[in-house]
């Protein structure tokens, strides 16, 4: 390809003005001697200029309204989202505390338990299994009940 | 790059800050979807969902970014995804009622003094219109960030997730499309 082909692709670019400024230059300096590239370009100009001048279409105020109700609606269930999140993460971590701490009390309790039940149970194992399941089984419950009473007040606001 | 102040207040959660994001962006925003879709109440309904993603995102983003490129990004995926749902042929195929829904008084410039100019300003509006109502959708997209948009090429490679010289080569062919597109709808008009 040879200058000339090379700037004739720059001049489309050029009305749209994308050109770097060392392209810029090249097509300024060819088409002050090329009369074929100058005719191309004064060609374009319209085009870019009706393309910028095109009228620009408005939203309805009431999009901007029902969009700002609807961004409203949902950064206050975002806030909402995230508070439960962070409340959930304290919850956790509080139940795992008192699972370990929990270990503690029942090493003392179980050795009464397996005095009674036998040698052949490790009744320390069980009883903290035990005790370990049901804080999560109250609380997945208590997490369930949340959600089914956070939800229907939200189908009634 | 300056940071946005709005951008800061709402990545704070100050409601007022997303207000004047929507009034600032509206116009832009919306004429860049009604570019896409074409149809009004899709673009309408994209605005909205444009929106929201912000709010979803806005956290992640950061602050110190070019905030218009961001909010075309988010616009532009759901717009894809949008067409691509409800008519994977209009990524590149024109349709027949585009998204030209101006009235004449609507396309008259200020700058057009007499009512001949207004007629004549009009008539070429209407016409460059339908050719890019014609285009596939990312060359119709290339022309407004550029044109209506002011976006630079930079900007343009960054919505559209394609390298600066893939945006650059976009744009040379979205023009020339349109000025066959003229040529041929309109053939000894002023366009060749």
């Amino acid at each position: 390809m040879n200058e000339h082909d090379k700037i004739r692709e720059l001049l489309a670019l050029a009305v749209a003005n994308a050109l770097t400024s060392a392209e810029e230059k090249q097509v300024a300096e060819h088409v002050r001697s090329c009369i074929a590239c100058s005719n191309e370009l004064e060609a374009w100009r319209p085009i870019a200029s009706e393309l910028r001048r095109l009228p620009t279409p408005q939203p309805s105020s009431w999009l901007v309204q029902a969009t700002l109700a609807r961004a409203e609606a949902k950064f206050t269930e975002q806030a909402e989202h995230d508070w439960n999140h962070r409340l959930l993460i304290i919850v956790v971590a509080f139940a795992w505390l008192l699972t370990i701490a929990s270990w503690a009390v029942f090493h003392v309790v179980s050795g009464r338990f397996e005095r009674l039940l036998g040698p052949q149970f490790s009744h320390t194992w069980i009883s903290f299994a035990a005790f370990t399941a049901l804080e999560w089984l109250a609380g997945g419950v208590a997490a369930v009940m949340l959600a089914i009473r956070q939800r229907g007040e939200r189908r009634l606001a | 790059m300056a940071v946005d102040a709005d951008v800061v207040r709402l990545r704070r959660g100050d409601l007022n800050a997303l207000s004047e994001l929507i009034t600032r962006y509206q116009n832009r925003l919306y004429r860049y979807l009604l570019r896409i879709v074409r149809q009004p109440a899709e673009a309408e309904d994209l605005f909205q969902q444009t929106w929201l993603r912000v709010i979803e995102k806005i956290r992640s983003f950061d602050a110190s970014r070019n905030f218009d490129a961001w909010l075309f990004t988010l616009a532009r995926n759901l717009a894809i995804d949008h067409l691509r749902r409800i008519r994977p042929e209009s990524l590149d195929e024109p349709l027949a009622n585009s998204w030209h829904s101006e009235n004449v008084a609507d396309r008259i410039s200020s700058k057009d003094h007499t009512p001949l100019d207004h007629a004549l300003a009009a008539e070429r509006r209407t016409e460059i219109s339908e050719a890019m109502a014609g285009l596939p959708m990312i060359y119709r997209e290339v022309l407004t960030l550029r044109f209506e948009d002011d976006m630079k090429i930079e900007e343009i490679a960054q919505v559209t997730a394609v390298p600066v010289s893939t945006a650059k080569s976009r744009l040379r062919r979205s023009l020339e499309q349109l000025r066959d597109a003229l040529g041929a709808r309109y053939p000894g008009g002023t366009w060749q």
